[in-house]
């Protein structure tokens, strides 16, 4: 049986979160607060409720970004973080050092010609998300593929794991960051084989929009 | 002749039946008076209240046998801790007039020490009243009659604690309604402390009650307190409030701050030893004069090898840990 206190902190204390099933906090602990603005503000309560620690991955410095540190999980093979940073700043460098290129040879709009990897990234995940997929629903024993919607998280997880498997087809002899850093400036620019694999999904939804009623029976 | 028996038959049956039925009724207490033997009028005259007989249910006789029994039980009980406690002041060699309860505590930890994780399941003496679950007193009189109108019930301290946490509410809820006719806004100074407080949990309310509660009335009244405490005006009920807060312990104030020390060169040091993080164990020292300089086993920042873990803290945010 959880406790309540007043109605602010109603969530942290009564209800009992999404807690992992094989977890080794207790229920009542809660997360931690990692940013130092949120601190001060919501820091008050927590010093009265038992904490988890915080994981080694986060921290509140100008190097953390969220959907960066997604991206890095999800280049990482066995556990093997350290070559996934590592490979994912050589990606970074390769990306940098192309659009300075790009800059200064002063071809291209010069405004338009953004140098910052981190939002070039940001930019190429946001542009390749699908917004739309489809299900297979049985409908008299025929099977129809009904255009459904996506939830955020869905999205963005479909976004990264399509650009990283564009850069993973790759041939033998050509190394991830150089083939990473060229998927990553095609789907900023939308182009490439990511956007041409989200606009084929959402074609393929609007053409199937007459089976979309099969959603609900 | 024959009718002549037969009445003086049915007057005979008659008397008897009135004295049969006068010994069935017990709380009737009739005499029954029969003016002549050949009358079929029988006049009643009822005892008159105060010699009446006190007839005590078996359920009361019961009641009054168990209180008594638990009253001999704990007067016994509290003059065995007396003698108890006047013995142990005797052991420790203390006066036996000025013998606290901390003065208790201690000697019994001293006599038996015990290595047993939990506190409360250590050896302790500690007063009956603590030590037996409190009963309540008389619920109703020698009549069976209950003083509390909300007796049969079942659990009426339960519900009259309900009752007035909802009579506080619409007291607050007329009061904000009358300020905010007058424009006034809830003074933000005195508004109540909740951050480090919970609600009382169940056993605790329990215990307060002197009453078992379901899981769902502790949910009805957990709700309704939020709903108390959640009022602008809250503030104007404090003293009702705050006997169901429990306070919550902040682990950041139990800390000592440790006293610096000084060193060789005149330097003030802390040197905190044990601390931890996952499987690592490190002996910490800060100086107040300092340079800003960070050594780690003879290296610098560079014995973290790995970018993340230089990451963590950065020099800037050294005096402020992640939460």
């Amino acid at each position: 049986m959880a406790y309540a206190c007043c109605a602010a902190t109603k969530n942290i204390l009564r209800v009992s979160q999404l807690t992992r099933l094989m977890s080794v906090y207790p229920s009542h602990y809660v997360n931690p607060i990692v940013e130092k603005n949120l601190q001060s503000s919501k820091g008050n309560e927590l010093s009265h409720i038992p904490i988890k620690a915080a994981p080694n991955d986060l921290n509140d410095t100008i190097f953390y970004g969220q959907l960066k540190q997604k991206f890095l999980n999800y280049i990482t093979k066995k556990g093997n973080a350290a070559l996934a940073k590592e490979l994912l700043t050589k990606t970074f460098e390769i990306i940098k050092r192309t659009q300075i290129e790009r800059l200064n040879l002063g071809t291209a709009d010069q405004e338009k010609v953004i140098t910052d990897p981190e939002t070039l990234l940001v930019n190429a995940i946001e542009n390749s998300r699908p917004l739309l997929t489809l299900s297979a629903i049985k409908r008299g024993g025929v099977k129809y593929q009904v255009p459904i919607p996506l939830t955020e998280r869905k999205s963005y997880f479909l976004a990264m794991k399509w650009i990283l498997e564009a850069a993973r087809e790759k041939e033998r002899k050509v190394k991830l960051p150089d083939k990473l850093a060229w998927e990553i400036l095609d789907a900023a620019c939308g182009q490439g084989r990511v956007i041409k694999k989200k606009d084929d999904l959402h074609r393929q939804c609007e053409t199937n929009r007459a089976y979309a009623h099969y959603r609900w029976s | 002749m024959a009718l002549r028996v037969f009445a003086l038959n049915l007057i005979k049956t008659n008397r008897n039946l009135l004295q049969s039925s006068g010994k069935i009724n017990g709380g009737c207490n009739v005499q029954v008076v029969t003016s002549a033997a050949y009358a079929t009028q029988v006049t009643v005259e009822a005892t008159p209240a105060a010699v009446q007989k006190q007839k005590v249910s078996k359920a009361m006789k019961a009641y009054l046998k168990r209180a008594n029994e638990h009253d001999e039980f704990m007067k016994t009980q509290h003059l065995d801790f007396q003698i108890g406690k006047r013995h142990l002041a005797n052991m420790m060699g203390a006066d036996a007039e000025t013998f606290t309860q901390d003065d208790i505590d201690e000697a019994i930890a001293y006599l038996f020490p015990s290595g047993l994780y939990d506190k409360r399941a250590r050896p302790a003496m500690r007063s009956p009243d603590e030590v037996f679950p409190a009963r309540k007193a008389a619920e109703f009189d020698e009549t069976g009659r209950p003083f509390h109108s909300m007796f049969y019930t079942g659990k009426p301290n339960f519900f009259q604690l309900l009752h007035d946490i909802v009579t506080e509410t619409k007291k607050l809820n007329d009061l904000e309604e009358r300020m905010l006719r007058r424009g006034n806004t809830p003074d933000d100074n005195q508004k109540l402390e909740t951050a480090g407080f919970q609600l009382l949990p169940k056993e605790q309310l329990e215990r307060f009650l002197v009453e078992h509660i379901a899981d769902i009335e502790y949910q009805s009244f957990c709700s309704s307190m939020d709903r108390l405490i959640a009022s602008p005006y809250a503030y104007k009920s404090r003293a009702f409030i705050e006997r169901f807060l429990k306070p919550l312990i902040d682990q950041s104030k139990q800390l000592e701050v440790p006293k610096p020390k000084i060193d060789e060169q005149g330097r003030q040091y802390v040197t905190t030893y044990e601390c931890l993080r996952k499987t690592a164990r490190a002996d910490v020292t800060v100086r107040l004069p300092g340079t800003g300089k960070i050594t780690i086993n003879g290296q610098d920042i560079s014995y973290f090898s790995m970018e993340q873990s230089r990451e963590q803290v950065s020099v800037e945010d050294l005096m402020y840990p992640i939460l």
